[in-house]
């Protein structure tokens, strides 16, 4: 498997910020790193602020989710450039990692990419921590990670979660869930299936750090997004990201 | 025409909506829209348009829809589902109409 090392990290952490803006500047930096002449990857860590519930590239917005109780409740809804199901983004890191050096292969880039994602866990202190194909990392056979990618002209992006706490509760009052005794079910289901892993926000992002630079890089260059790339992501939200037209596409 | 939603679970889940004229005596089914959604993961994202396009028009027949899905999963790399599963998904409709439009 191609393991591209790379001279540097560009690394943004660029806090917490609504659904529209997350998504737009993620796709913005596909962009920068597609213009970077040196091949330097980018990893973006973040949080969402107000809450968000993200939906897959291929999903449908009123089929899937709640969207009058997201409404009444403050909820940001947001179609993502990747696919994958529906994520309730409250209490959890999100990363994207961007680089134009990638296996070919599908399922190759994401357990590269995902490999940070395992190192940081354990240096966490979690046992039993493994790859689960296509998109996920698991600890004692329970979901912890959820990642998606997309590729544009020659630029991978994959951009996932580690949950810091989970509340199933909440997540299905943002789902579509036809009968109440299928949603006791689902819960159900969830707390066995899915765990936080009970850290801070910049804890979990500290070790992320220091896994991805472990994995890929010898040194990481802290950095500021650009003038450049917070007008492309305004813009960017008032033409795609924030816009009916997108986020109810399908 | 109907309109008709079904929902079938493969590794991940495909939900087809899908408009048809009825089969008559002499024509089967036709398909008239389609709308293909769910949590899967295709590649490149774009080419699920271009197999919902190429499906309007056609005969909504098993081995007539699944022979066009193949076609398509030969020029597209698909996680979540495989061309029986979507197959089924498109098939199922025609079973579960809910409305005459």
């Amino acid at each position: 498997m191609l393991r591209p090392k790379f001279n540097e990290i560009r690394l943004l952490k660029t806090g917490h910020h609504n659904g529209y803006w997350n998504m737009a500047l993620d796709e913005v930096l596909m962009k920068s790193v597609s213009n970077n002449a040196a091949d330097t990857p980018t990893l973006r860590l973040y949080g969402w602020f107000p809450t968000a519930v993200s939906i897959g590239y291929f999903q449908s917005m009123d089929q899937e989710i709640d969207v009058e109780n997201c409404k009444n409740t403050g909820v940001d809804l947001v179609r993502r450039m990747t696919g994958g199901g529906a994520v309730l983004h409250e209490s959890e890191l999100t990363y994207s990692f961007i680089t134009r050096k990638y296996p070919k292969n599908i399922l190759e880039s994401y357990k590269m990419i995902c490999d940070p994602i395992i190192i940081c866990l354990v240096n966490l202190g979690f046992n039993k921590v493994r790859f689960a194909p296509l998109n996920d990392v698991v600890v004692e056979g329970k979901k912890v990670s959820g990642n998606a990618q997309t590729r544009k002209d020659g630029i991978l992006l994959q951009h996932g979660t580690i949950l810091l706490n989970v509340d199933p509760e909440k997540m299905f009052t943002v789902l579509n869930v036809p009968k109440e005794k299928i949603r006791d079910k689902l819960i159900d289901n969830v707390k066995e299936r899915v765990m936080g892993v009970n850290r801070t926000f910049d804890e979990v992002s500290a070790a992320l750090e220091k896994a991805f630079c472990m994995k890929f890089a010898d040194k990481v260059l802290v950095d500021n997004i650009t003038t450049q790339e917070i007008s492309d992501s305004h813009k960017l939200i008032k033409e795609k990201y924030g816009t009916y037209d997108w986020n109810w596409r399908r | 025409m109907k309109k008709s939603h079904y929902i079938y679970k493969s590794t991940k889940l495909i939900r087809v909506l899908l408009e048809y004229t009825e089969r008559t005596t002499t024509q089967d089914s036709i398909i008239n829209s389609i709308t293909i959604t769910g949590d899967f993961f295709i590649y490149p994202e774009e080419s699920l348009n271009e197999l919902e396009a190429s499906l309007i028009g056609m005969r909504l027949e098993k081995n007539t829809v699944r022979q066009r899905v193949q076609q398509w999963l030969s020029g597209s790399q698909v996680f979540g589902f495989d061309s029986e599963s979507l197959t089924k998904a498109i098939m199922g409709c025609l079973n579960n109409a809910e409305t005459k439009i």
